[in-house]
């Protein structure tokens, strides 16, 4: 989205930005968490997306306990927080990013009612878990710091890449899942939220990848203004 | 400025001239789009027997004739005896021709025709008749049925304009029949009911509502069959089945469900023929059934088009007797031709409008001498239609002696052609009945040719659009949206080089364009997108609200950027947010998804008394919020603004008193109070509006004037307040009419459309910096577009709510109802431009502005002006070039049409809403200037 980033601290960044093979490992991990939390829904307790999606928390339950740990291990102000500390305010940040998501996603249009509230439940909790509770694990309460990354787009380490760019990406691929809904296909996906979190989902794996180089590419340039 | 600059006189002038260039167009295409073919009023009589262009003075007067005598009259003067007594119409929905007939020589398929074995028995034994009856475009029920009974080919205006009756106006083969004393019953689709109102003498309707139901639809048909057929009473019946379109709609062409419903309808026939048809000779006279459909279907079972799979509809005549010598192979016909032939068969008058020839098959039976005669009846009404359409058509003048030969070898004129082609059949008649001619067939063939030319000629021109007028018509509406967007960019490009030298220092860069500005482009590319798909034009209303709230959220998201949080403008996104997501679940809207709940359902669902209260409540938040907001937000004159207040105060009160104590007799039985009433509050709410727009700029004091320096900032104050004023009486009074005209269901709606319109206010006067000035004005007039599906509205011509365009109006007029219409149907389209008036009080510059007053008008009035008529425009050219790509499309009638002509009534919308902006602005400047003017005088 935001491509003319300008890094205004310079050579202060040499230690912001890891190590291509460290950051591969740490997508790879958020990449195959999402496939094995799917994976494990579907083909062992058979859960099938569409037929029986508000039955779907089995894959956040999945899901959780990766992210959480792993973007906990990435805590910003190590010192004060120990990592317990990190890992609760990502417990706690995943039922508040739901409430936010299954807002906003309300206003956009996604229909109210009591048979849709386990999916719409469902669907916010994947979403809390792609964009919010990273970020609450790695920053905690620091309003300048979500205040960077989500209002401003503005990376400026490896771990705001890895929390601003696959955010974004689900959250704007979620936006473009949505766009088959009214359409009189009459296919069983085309129902809310099923199209909403394939789109989620994809955008996610795409902001993965684009997060991914952004790094890579990052500390190359880093390497060649040290040479 | 440079020489170039655009001048307001000058950006006035062009913008004046596009919108002409644009209204022209779209007339021009409109009436080559949908040709408007003038139709002959009254009914045929007596004169159909007599060749057209005697005197009407001479015929007898028949209007005290007994309907008996009458028919005894016909008789005699048609010469010709009617072949059969009483006739049996049965409608079968949806069913195509191929199905009985087959197509192309081949026979139907073997499960349809093993289906229907007593009619195929029928055909082969030659006492039935098929034809392929060719059905012109809209494939659908209601002008089908039209077409079949006037003979008349009507033109989709015919269909959008009939919106206050539904029923035949035009002469129809059942009005002739009912003339001639006939007693006719119907059973079936209750269309019948709509189009005939009282014209049956017993009925039984069934809706098409539910598609689902195959069975019952039929069944509550054929139950009366038996007794029916064993009265002697009635001499016309109809029997109209729905249950085929049913199955087809279910499963398309090759249902299973289709086998089955053909073998009931071959069961159908079969009763009625052995029931009815063989008692020929006794007092109930000859019987003829005759079996008809009214479209057919694609493979999927849809209709409405204008394919061979749709058109292709059914005619079989079965009669009690072999109809002389009949081909086996199937006739060819037009679905028009059914008006004449029936009323040839019949011995009534040919409706005056008819377009068709006779079948010529159904009357092999008669003598060589009666079938001319019959071809002069139908050569006769054909020649008087055509000289109604071709004012230049007086055959005396023409000398056709080289046509007798060689046909139409020469160029000749159209009105040359006809005149011949009749003079021919009528010359080579009349030796024949001399006795000089001998062979007949020449006749035949004359009369043949004649009847040809005139019908496809006739009702060609209700079809045939020209080419050359959709062209002219589309390059003017382009050229206009050309006009409008390259004034919209050189306005924009000035403000910003101005803005530039203002806010040199400016701290955002001003080349960079912001994300909400960017997704304004892109909303409007997403809408142009969408118009190409059917179901999407059908769904509308999701894209706009998803888009329209999309931009929200990106502008709550740009001002969560800014570092000082700015808490009235967050306060006001949310209120338009979450009041739009209100707006959107009130009404389900669109076509494949209205049977979803929504909160409309459910209201009605609860009860009339609680529609009362949300109606009750939301007349008075109304009036609360427009009485705070005028006297919180602005320090004016306090008797001044008691004045204004009180302006609000009692019309409010007014249409609350309406809505409690007259709203629900108004719709039932129209009664005097109700109206005396509406009207009263029309002319207060008239009066209370010019009134405070002719004087608010005269009153407002102007202050500071000791100090020259702020004069300029105190002449911009009074301009801020009077616009502001007088933007919040027009919103105001809007939202009031609109509450009293509405259905009771959408007065929360109207709330909070009203809500939305003053979040968007206090956003825009809440921020600092008014940079982007078009994404304010844009995203307006989105908000507009969102809140008119809010309303229920759709792109179906079904939703208009005709209910309200009668209150308030004692005599029935449609140019009154027409435009209450209009007021209803755009309510909130013209609720946001009328809030333009208003934006222009919040636009911040106003007040920094140290240029002329022709400037000043440019800054205050460009954008509100050029943006909703530039977006329009961009609409408005993009959907006709749809419309044109998709002219052949399946659903071009059922679904393009009628969204264009939402589209051209949005274009008038919107030019109406601008006029009225820029005259309320331009008045206000006037006033004060020459106040100004004044003062400095006296001083």
């Amino acid at each position: 989205m935001d491509k003319k980033k300008n890094d205004p601290i310079g050579g202060n960044t040499i230690l912001l930005w890891v190590s291509p093979l460290k950051a591969l490992i740490l997508h790879l991990i958020c990449g195959l968490g999402l496939g094995l939390a799917f994976w494990v829904a579907n083909h062992i307790y058979s859960l099938d997306l569409i037929t029986n999606y508000s039955s779907h928390f089995v894959s956040q339950v999945f899901l959780a306990p990766v992210l959480i740990l792993l973007y906990s291990h990435l805590r910003h102000d190590r010192n004060q927080c120990s990592y317990v500390k990190a890992v609760g305010r990502g417990l706690l940040a995943l039922p508040a990013g739901a409430v936010v998501n299954a807002l906003g996603a309300t206003i956009l249009g996604a229909p109210v009612g009591f048979e849709y509230f386990p999916k719409t439940l469902s669907w916010s909790l994947l979403m809390s878990l792609l964009t919010f509770v990273p970020a609450a694990c790695v920053f905690g309460s620091s309003w300048t710091d979500w205040h960077r990354v989500f209002a401003r787009t503005k990376a400026n380490e490896s771990t705001d890449c890895m929390i601003c760019l696959p955010a974004h990406g689900a959250v704007i691929g979620a936006w473009f899942g949505a766009w088959p809904m009214p359409l009189d296909w009459e296919s069983p996906w085309q129902e809310w939220p099923i199209c909403v979190t394939y789109g989620a989902v994809a955008g996610y794996l795409v902001g993965l990848v684009a997060s991914l180089g952004c790094i890579i590419f990052r500390n190359r340039q880093q390497h060649l203004k040290e040479e | 400025m440079d020489s170039s600059s655009l001048t307001c006189k000058r950006l006035t002038l062009i913008t004046v001239l596009a919108v002409l260039i644009q209204v022209f167009g779209l007339a021009l295409f409109v009436l080559g789009f949908f040709p408007v073919k003038p139709a002959l009023s009254g009914f045929s009589g007596v004169e159909s027997f007599y060749p057209p262009g005697g005197d009407s003075a001479e015929f007898q007067n028949t209007t005290n004739l007994s309907d008996s005598q009458l028919k005894y009259l016909y008789q005699e003067l048609s010469l010709v005896p009617p072949l059969f007594d009483r006739l049996i119409l049965m409608v079968i929905d949806g069913l195509p021709a191929e199905f009985v007939l087959g197509k192309d020589g081949e026979p139907p398929a073997k499960d349809f025709k093993d289906a229907m074995p007593y009619t195929q028995s029928l055909l082969s034994k030659g006492r039935a008749i098929g034809y392929h009856a060719k059905a012109a475009p809209p494939t659908v029920t209601m002008p089908r049925l039209k077409a079949m009974v006037s003979g008349a080919v009507g033109g989709f205006l015919d269909v959008a304009f009939n919106f206050n009756t539904q029923a035949l106006l035009d002469d129809n083969i059942i009005v002739q029949f009912l003339k001639v004393g006939w007693k006719i019953v119907m059973h079936g689709d209750e269309t019948w009911l709509k189009l005939f109102p009282g014209m049956f003498s017993r009925h039984d309707g069934v809706s098409s509502f539910f598609v689902k139901d195959t069975v019952q639809v039929d069944q509550n048909v054929s139950r009366h069959l038996v007794d029916e057929l064993s009265r002697a009473d009635w001499s016309f019946l109809i029997l109209h089945y729905l249950g085929l379109d049913h199955v087809g709609h279910l499963g398309g062409r090759n249902s299973v469900l289709m086998a089955p419903k053909l073998g009931e309808m071959d069961e159908v026939i079969k009763t009625i023929d052995l029931n009815s048809l063989p008692t020929n000779n006794n007092d109930q006279g000859r019987t003829l059934l005759l079996v008809v459909s009214d479209h057919g279907m694609t493979e999927s079972g849809n209709h409405g088009g204008s394919s061979f799979e749709e058109t292709d509809s059914l005619a079989l005549f079965i009669g009690p007797t072999t109809f002389g010598s009949t081909s086996g192979t199937p006739n060819k016909a037009n679905q028009a031709d059914l008006a004449s032939t029936l009323s040839l068969l019949f011995g009534v008058p040919i409706p005056k409008n008819n377009v068709g020839m006779l079948m010529a098959e159904t009357f092999k039976s008669l003598t060589v001498d009666q079938q001319l005669r019959l071809l002069e009846l139908n050569s006769w009404q054909l020649l008087r239609l055509l000289e109604a359409q071709l004012p230049g058509l007086v055959c005396e003048n023409f000398l056709c002696d080289d046509f007798r030969d060689d046909g139409s070898e020469r160029t000749s004129s159209l009105e040359e052609t006809f005149c011949c082609l009749y003079m021919k059949a009528a010359d080579l008649h009349r030796s024949w009945k001399s006795g000089e001619e001998k062979s007949c067939h020449s006749i035949l063939v004359a009369y043949h040719n004649f009847l040809r030319t005139a019908s496809e000629w006739l009702s060609h021109r209700a079809t045939d659009k020209p080419v050359g007028q959709l062209i002219f018509g589309v390059a003017a509406i382009l050229v206009s949206c050309l006009i409008l967007l390259s004034l919209l960019f050189l306005l924009a490009k000035q403000v910003f080089s101005e803005q530039n030298q203002q806010f040199s220092s400016a701290n955002n860069d001003p080349s960079w364009w912001h994300l909400d500005e960017i997704f304004i482009l892109v909303v409007i590319i997403i809408v142009v997108i969408s118009m190409g798909s059917s179901s999407l034009v059908e769904e509308e209303q999701y894209i706009w609200h998803f888009m329209t709230s999309s931009l929200y959220l990106l502008s709550l998201r740009k001002v969560m950027q800014q570092n000082t949080s700015n808490y009235i403008q967050i306060c006001s996104i949310f209120v338009i947010l979450i009041s739009g997501r209100f707006l959107r679940g009130w009404h389900q809207g669109g076509v494949n998804w209205t049977h979803l709940p929504d909160i409309s359902k459910w209201l009605e669902q609860a009860g009339s008394s609680y529609i009362k209260l949300f109606q009750l409540v939301s007349g008075n938040l109304l009036i609360s919020i427009s009485l705070v907001s005028l006297l919180w937000s602005r320090k004016l004159k306090k008797n001044f603004v008691t004045v204004v207040a009180l302006m609000h105060l009692f019309p409010g009160l007014l249409v609350l008193h309406y809505i409690t104590k007259y709203q629900d007799v108004a719709f039932s039985t129209g009664s005097y109070d109700a109206t005396l009433m509406a009207q009263l509050i029309y002319a207060v709410l008239g009066f209370c509006s010019t009134s405070i727009v002719g004087s608010v700029p005269w009153w407002i004091p102007l202050q500071n004037r000791t100090l020259s320096v702020h004069q300029r900032k105190a002449w911009g104050l009074c301009f801020r307040d009077s616009a502001y004023v007088i933007g919040l009486s027009y919103v105001y009074y809007w939202s009031l009419l609109q509450l009293m005209l509405q259905q009771p269901i959408n007065s929360m709606p109207v709330l909070f459309l009203f809500l939305q319109v003053l979040a968007s206010i206090w956003h825009s006067s809440g921020s600092n910096q008014h940079l982007r000035q078009w994404v304010e004005v844009a995203a307006l007039y989105y908000m507009g577009m969102a809140g008119h599906f809010g309303l229920g509205n759709t792109n179906t011509l079904a939703t208009i709510d005709v209910a309200g365009a009668f209150v308030g109006v004692l005599n029935h007029s449609t140019i009154l109802s027409g435009i209450l219409m209009f007021i209803i149907t755009y309510a909130s389209p013209m609720l946001y431009l009328l809030s333009m008036v208003m934006y222009s009080s919040a636009s911040g510059f106003v007040i920094s502005q140290k240029g002329d007053f022709g400037s000043l008008l440019r800054r205050t009035l460009g954008f509100p002006c050029l943006i909703p008529l530039g977006l329009n425009s961009i609409l408005l050219i993009a959907y006709t070039i749809v419309l044109l790509l998709m002219r052949n499309h399946l659903f071009v009638w059922s679904v393009f049409s009628p969204k264009f002509l939402y589209v051209c009534a949005t274009t008038v919308c919107v030019c109406l809403g601008v006029s009225v902006v820029a005259s309320t602005v331009i008045y206000i400047c006037l006033v004060l200037a020459y106040r100004e003017k004044l003062q400095t005088h006296t001083d």
